[in-house]
């Protein structure tokens, strides 16, 4: 076997090589390192592979099984039948950032985040320097801290990918910051109510930034803080 | 007597593989919501047909089964369209607009449907190529051409992620 049939091999299925691969292996030092980095990547790749599985899932399949009826958790809206127009929709959604008009962009980052419920109770690259980092690059610069960060995570938008960031504050409170890459917005701001959230959306850094909170409060505060500690270049 | 023996089969079913199904579910969807509807209509699917079932040790990837064609039924398509293009042609996202921040997550969703199927169930389901031709109706061949031009793929976005950080 040569180096070019090991790597084949290998990225076709890294974790069962056939004998002569494994023989290969021992003679071959480029390949090691090239296998090193492959079951490296894979374990990367299994990590982000594995997503978290509803509460309560095998239960409410088998009280399916003894009532006839589907049962969905709690929090879960009931896609069901319209599943795919769902989909549909919310692609739909996304490919509105971009052209949104008045009140738009805060009503489609209320739609984003009730879209992600998940947003709130799991935790994700909460590491505050890969945050300082994002927003740097999205053209915003930390001043001071705007708490801890909870969540974050990239999603895609016509112009490229934005960040769902979802932060604690000093004082306890949950909100969140989406930054999306789009055109300039023609307004200084946009402000939104939907299904009790609250949003406010302004020009910053790349394109725009949204901040959303659960109630007018809670949301003048972290607009406010957002507003205090974060220098927009651009 | 058989009701019994067979509820009890499908019950240990859902709780060894319901699990593994929302995840297959969720990188075919990627939509959490749309993914548990998939998982409850395919075991109900099964537990219609449990009776048929002649061998329960394949229980597994018959329940994908049965998921591949919720899913495609979903999206009123008959078969998935495979696509061999080049790795380097792939639409993925660049790593440098992303700021250098892009995440693996983030690129497996952004690969074809037809890479993306087999290298989930590979990774996640643990299975070998052949086992994975003979879900997805195709060659083992085909198979490992399309999880090599995947691995390539997403290590070429990884390398350069990484090397766009590094500049940061």
């Amino acid at each position: 076997m040569n180096c070019l049939e090991f790597r084949r091999d290998k990225l076709a299925d890294p974790r069962r090589l056939p004998p002569e691969a494994l023989a290969h292996l021992d003679d071959c030092a480029a390949c090691r390192g090239f296998a090193a980095e492959v079951d490296e990547n894979e374990a990367r790749l299994a990590a982000a592979l594995d997503v978290p599985v509803p509460e309560g899932l095998a239960e409410r399949i088998i009280l399916r099984r003894k009532t006839g009826t589907p049962i969905f958790a709690k929090a879960s809206p009931r896609l069901g039948m319209l599943a795919a127009s769902v989909v549909l929709t919310f692609a739909f959604g996304i490919l509105q950032w971009q052209d949104a008009g008045s009140q738009d962009y805060a009503r489609l980052a209320i739609e984003h985040v009730m879209h992600e419920p998940e947003s709130f109770t799991s935790a994700r690259s909460t590491d505050p320097e890969l945050f300082r980092r994002v927003m740097h690059t999205f053209g915003g610069e930390m001043q001071a801290s705007l708490g801890k960060v909870r969540y974050m995570k990239l999603c895609p938008v016509p112009e490229g990918t934005g960040w769902h960031i979802v932060f604690e504050t000093e004082d306890g409170k949950l909100a969140t910051l989406i930054l999306i890459p789009a055109k300039r917005m023609k307004t200084d701001s946009e402000q939104a109510q939907v299904g009790g959230w609250n949003a406010v959306a302004r020009p910053g850094g790349q394109g725009f930034y949204a901040v959303i909170a659960d109630s007018p409060d809670a949301l003048a505060k972290a607009d406010e803080l957002v507003r205090q500690r974060v220098r927009w270049r651009g | 007597m058989i009701f019994s023996l067979h509820s009890r089969q499908f019950d240990q079913t859902a709780r060894a593989y319901g699990a593994d199904l929302y995840r297959y579910a969720y990188w075919l969807c990627r939509d959490r919501f749309v993914a548990e509807d998939l998982v409850q209509e395919t075991f109900a699917r099964a537990w219609k047909n449990w009776a048929r079932l002649e061998d329960l040790a394949a229980v597994k990837p018959w329940l994908i089964a049965i998921l591949r064609n919720e899913h495609a039924r979903l999206y009123e398509r008959k078969r998935l369209d495979y696509t061999d293009d080049d790795p380097q042609e792939l639409d993925l996202p660049s790593a440098v607009q992303a700021g250098a921040h892009l995440e693996l997550e983030q690129l497996v969703e952004t690969l074809p449907e037809t890479y993306r199927e087999p290298l989930v169930l590979q990774v996640l389901g643990g299975y070998e190529c052949k086992e994975i031709a003979g879900m997805l109706g195709t060659t083992e061949g085909a198979v490992m051409t399309r999880l090599t031009r995947a691995r390539q793929a997403l290590r070429a976005h990884l390398e350069t992620g990484d090397r766009a950080r590094r500049s940061i």
